[in-house]
């Protein structure tokens, strides 16, 4: 106990310390004390909090991770990471912090807002100063706290009514070496409005050899029949922790397409909470996780159908190879008055080292009764008749493993609908897989 | 040297001795049939041959044009240009025909020392064979095998064999489960790509398919061992008579 005592007020000191220094709106000062506040009243969590069971914090926990002071340099090969999306309006932040240089906003069309916090902290409209922290919940997840206790910078995205944009938003948030030891709280605010169409994507990289505590929270708010496509691509350094929530609030009509690619870090975990609070509002979540060595890998998901007719589909695979462990968590919870809804939800894994484990936990709550219900899960590994197959037609092994891996991720890579994303998330598998050489063109 | 050359091979699952001295030998062009009731070996003997690593090589030889044929791994017994088309053929979700069959030619052809195929000259000889053995363009672009009817599947095996040229194609079963329509569009595949190159183990229960595909030599396989080997009128006699004659004489 005294050790979380401690732990606590480290954080609180650290706040207190920081807020004292640093001159900012009475609005936002609001919200950072809201964050510390309800990050002391719950503190880290313990093994014995269900969401929070499989997750081993300790190399979080073990030691303070202070706020980045400011950015660091960014290295060539990070450098070059920013840009491997290809042509995009593209924002990028460093440590946690806006980077003009390395932005590249391109011609903003009418309906675009883009703007990060510590540009113009005076002049964010208030609609967005009003949904900035009203959705992700502080009061349950430590992390989502810490970051709104912490975050000095933010991006916050507007798309107007009616507004369909014709290039993605790419927002890049590299770690640099200077960041290491250190904690950094990337925060997003989406707002799409009605009708409005975009894809955003949120890509994490970071320096390989740096231990940094990455704690993102993107918040996206879905009005009236808008139609958001969102990518979360998780590589940082493998020495990172990565602690992130996404919170989708999905309106009438509206749809959201979240999808999450994670294959960096040490410990790395994703939360998504879907709230489809709209008659007919449309979720899809997928992820797709790529893990070796001693890598950890968890997604818990909340999908919460709060109004008829909804639609969620859930798919989420694994690779997994060395003694990596993956965890796959959702619950989709059925509210009473949310009739005639239909919730799939798979999750499938694949292990390619004989030491790697996955864990699985779909769950289903209904309060609801006239409604279609579906999950699964299934952990397996290569099909030795395939693999025999592919051989005899003078396919070697290493490439008919690579293949038939591919194939198993295809089905997560195919619904991309960015095709710069799509091929660059596909190398990053290829890369892992021996044999990969052929697999150049395969689709 | 005969193309294909096997020596009392003997052969095991899960300890369960299944081939139980075979002898047998291939020339080029020539046709053979193996037939043989369930559980006779027949399966054994085709997969044994492409290297099933399910199957342990108790004893014997076998050699493929001067080459040590169990030495090798399957993948490069096919680059050698063995071939087996499978009874059951393996659904593979998520990869195309296509594509599946440009990484195999291309192994193939790398392994011999030949150029790759680039995607036109490719795109043109898997029309061109796909035309060849009647088989619907469609199934080009589809998963392989995923969805495919029985006589799909079957009729894929012989347009990969069509692709992949093999100097010894091991057919197992290829009839099995065929309406007469099918099975002769099968058969046709087959007869089309019989060669002075070429050998062919054709392995059947019935002698149906035979009527079809007219072999130059016909064995009975009964419990790991050929027990009979003869010309194409031993497979009418098996027709009149079963199999029961033979097990008779093998007791």
């Amino acid at each position: 106990m005294e050790a979380i005592a401690e732990q606590k007020s480290i954080y609180l000191q650290a706040y207190e310390a920081h807020s004292a220094q640093v001159e900012e709106s009475e609005w936002l000062r609001r919200l950072h004390r809201n964050g510390i506040e309800r990050f002391e009243a719950q503190g880290f969590p313990g093994r014995t909090v269900e969401a929070w069971r499989k997750t081993d914090l300790g190399l979080v926990l073990r030691e303070h991770f202070p706020p980045s002071s400011g950015p660091g340099s960014v290295a060539s090969n990070l450098v070059e990471k920013v840009g491997a999306l290809g042509q995009a309006h593209r924002f990028v932040f460093v440590d946690g912090w806006f980077d003009a240089d390395l932005s590249d906003p391109g011609d903003l069309p009418n309906g675009l807002t883009v703007v990060p916090l510590s540009v113009c902290e005076e002049r964010i409209p208030a609609i967005m100063r009003e949904t900035l922290g009203a959705y992700a919940d502080t009061a349950t997840h430590p992390f989502a706290a810490l970051n709104t206790a912490f975050f000095r910078d933010a991006v916050m995205v507007r798309v107007a009514r009616g507004v369909a944009l014709a290039q993605p938003i790419v927002v890049v948030h590299v770690l640099t070496s200077e960041a290491d030891r250190h904690a950094v709280y990337p925060r997003t605010l989406i707002v799409a409005e009605e009708a409005s169409q975009f894809s955003l994507v949120e890509h994490f990289v970071g320096a390989e050899e740096v231990f940094t505590l990455n704690c993102p929270v993107a918040e996206i708010v879905v009005q009236q029949g808008a139609n958001i496509d969102y990518y979360k691509v998780q590589e940082e350094g493998g020495g990172s922790a990565h602690l992130g929530v996404v919170h989708a609030e999905v309106a009438r009509d509206a749809t959201a397409h979240i999808h999450s690619f994670a294959c960096g870090g040490k410990l790395a975990r994703t939360d998504i909470y879907a709230n489809l609070i709209g008659p007919g509002a449309d979720a899809t979540l997928n992820g797709l996780y790529l893990t070796s060595g001693r890598q950890y890998c968890d997604h818990h998901t909340w999908v919460n159908h709060k109004a008829e007719h909804g639609t969620t589909r859930q798919l989420f695979k694994g690779v997994l190879q060395g003694r990596s462990e993956a965890v796959f968590d959702g619950l989709v919870k059925v509210f009473e008055q949310a009739q005639k809804i239909d919730a799939q939800q798979q999750n499938r894994n694949l292990l390619l080292g004989k030491l790697a484990l996955a864990h699985s936990n779909p769950r289903l709550e209904i309060h609801a009764d006239d409604v279609k219900c579906s999950h699964g899960s299934t952990v397996g590994q290569l099909d030795d008749e395939a693999l025999f197959y592919l051989n005899t037609r003078g396919i070697s092994l290493d490439e008919a493993q690579c293949m038939l891996t591919l194939a198993f991720a295809n089905e997560l890579l195919k619904p991309i609908r960015l095709d710069a994303l799509c091929q660059y998330e596909r190398r990053l598998l290829l890369q892992r897989l021996p044999g990969a050489e052929m697999a150049g063109e395969m689709s | 040297m005969a193309l294909l050359e096997i020596r009392n091979l003997h052969a095991r699952i899960q300890g369960v001795e299944i081939l139980k001295g075979i002898d047998l030998a291939i020339e080029r062009g020539e046709t053979h049939a193996i037939m043989g009731p369930n559980g006779s070996g027949k399966s054994t003997l085709a997969k044994v041959l492409a290297g099933d690593p399910s199957y342990e090589v108790t004893g014997g030889e076998v050699y493929f044009q001067d080459r040590n044929l169990l030495e090798l791994a399957p993948e490069d017994r096919a680059r050698e240009g063995v071939f087996l088309g499978f009874q059951y053929p393996v659904e593979i979700p998520g990869v195309s025909n296509t594509y599946f069959l440009k990484a195999a030619l291309n192994a193939i052809r790398k392994y011999r020392g030949e150029k790759e195929l680039d995607a036109m000259e490719f795109l043109q000889l898997i029309k061109e064979r796909a035309k060849s053995v009647k088989l619907d363009e469609a199934l080009l672009r589809r998963p392989v095998n995923d969805g495919f009817s029985g006589g799909e599947k079957k009729r894929n095996e012989i347009f990969q064999l069509a692709m992949l040229e093999p100097y010894l194609a091991i057919l197992d079963e290829t009839d099995s489960g065929l309406d007469i329509d099918a099975l002769r569009t099968v058969a046709e595949g087959v007869n089309s790509l019989r060669s002075e190159e070429r050998g062919f183990l054709v392995i059947t229960h019935y002698q149906r398919l035979l009527s079809y595909i007219i072999p130059d030599k016909v064995h009975v396989l009964l419990h790991g061992r050929i027990v009979k080997s003869g010309g194409k009128e031993l497979a009418e006699e098996l027709e009149g008579s079963g199999y029961a004659l033979f097990d008779e004489a093998a007791a």
